[in-house]
């Protein structure tokens, strides 16, 4: 694949359905994020206790308060961010974001229902992923529950322009100037 | 006393010929010329032959025809949109310093990095697309977008309500028509 065919691609990506890899490693990066953040919070609200009371607090994987308030911010993390903007950290990382079934920019609630029925899609050994790789619209349980379904919708214009200059400067598009390209769909 | 017969000669002479043009209708005279007859026996190029264009041009002040030209007149009769479609921007980048500038003001590190890892989950994704559907033998490829996407729309500027013209029920079979960049290879 020549350079130039390899940067249209990027723009004839755009508004694809996504596949198992991009959305795999989003929410690989998310999983890693909300986890993060959580185990912030709860030193923050230790240290914040101990300052306070002068006593120290520990948390525990077992406790079945925390399991609450952990699935709870989980939801709020992936919730709240499909219903403002579509997207989540890091979906918008790997340049994919939810829509509705249609393609339509999604309602805020379908980013609730798809946080809520998000957990059904891990059960059965996460059987409910499967449909990522074998439904013809890489749509998840969730995504059915939902209808919703998940694009590519990065900039990918911008991005091919940036690959083109960097290619450009570094002298290779210069030796294959009737390299054929990909023309790129409008918009 | 060669002189005043001269004169007289010459006064007798524009005398005769006022006169003769009061009683000649010119305008008669020269619808009576059949001009097109007179044309057709000029051979232009012959003429155009004689003539100094590079004199000509340094006669003319460009300057003050330019001043003359409405560029905001001509400029909204342009179409920019369609001018910038027929534009070959991997052309304009790769042989332009527009390449430079792009990768100075938009490029770095980050923006690189990330492209690479978009991209390359992109083609991860039809690597694996292409085996599940070679596995699952399907005959008839899967469409590539939703249908409120085909026709080129940016993700962004699809409002929540709008109702695509063919848009199927979110569970429905899709159909085997397929949009105009469908995926090559799947």
């Amino acid at each position: 694949m020549s350079a130039r065919s390899q940067a249209a691609d990027y723009v004839s990506a755009q508004g694809n359905y996504a596949g198992s890899v991009s959305r795999f490693l989003a929410f690989v990066i998310d999983a890693a994020v909300s986890t993060g953040l959580f185990a912030l919070g709860l030193a923050a609200t230790s240290f914040g206790v101990q300052v306070v009371t002068g006593h120290s607090v520990t948390w525990s994987r077992s406790n079945i308060v925390v399991a609450i308030i952990y699935a709870g911010w989980e939801f709020f993390y992936f919730g709240y961010s499909w219903a403002a903007s579509g997207k989540t950290f890091g979906m918008a990382v790997l340049g994919v974001r939810v829509v509705r079934a249609d393609g339509a920019i999604a309602d805020p609630w379908r980013g609730a229902v798809r946080a809520l029925a998000f957990p059904l899609s891990f059960l059965l050994f996460g059987l409910g992923f499967l449909g990522i790789l074998v439904q013809r619209e890489h749509r998840a349980l969730h995504d059915l529950i939902a209808g919703t379904a998940v694009v590519y919708a990065w900039d990918a214009r911008a991005a091919r322009l940036r690959f083109l200059a960097r290619e450009a400067g570094a002298g290779t598009l210069g030796a294959a100037p009737g390299t054929p390209t990909t023309p790129s769909p409008p918009g | 006393m060669t002189d005043p017969l001269e004169a007289l000669a010459q006064r007798v002479a524009e005398r005769v010929i006022d006169l003769a043009l009061d009683v000649v209708d010119l305008n008669a005279l020269v619808e009576a010329i059949d001009l097109n007859a007179v044309i057709n026996r000029i051979d232009i190029n012959e003429i155009l032959k004689k003539v100094d264009v590079s004199a000509l041009i340094n006669q003319v002040d460009i300057n003050e025809i330019l001043q003359r030209v409405d560029v905001d007149a001509m400029l909204d009769r342009i179409d920019m949109n369609d001018l910038v479609q027929r534009l070959d921007i991997d052309t304009l980048v790769g042989q332009t310093d527009l390449g430079a500038i792009i990768a100075s003001s938009s490029g770095g590190i980050a923006s690189e990095a990330l492209d690479a890892a978009r991209s390359q989950a992109v083609g991860l994704d039809g690597f694996i697309d292409r085996w599940v559907q070679r596995a699952l033998r399907r005959k008839h490829p899967a469409p590539s977008m939703p249908p409120a996407l085909f026709e080129g729309q940016p993700v962004e500027s699809q409002p929540p309500d709008a109702e695509p013209p063919d848009a199927e029920p979110a569970d429905a079979e899709p159909a085997d028509a397929q949009p105009p960049d469908a995926r090559a290879q799947s």
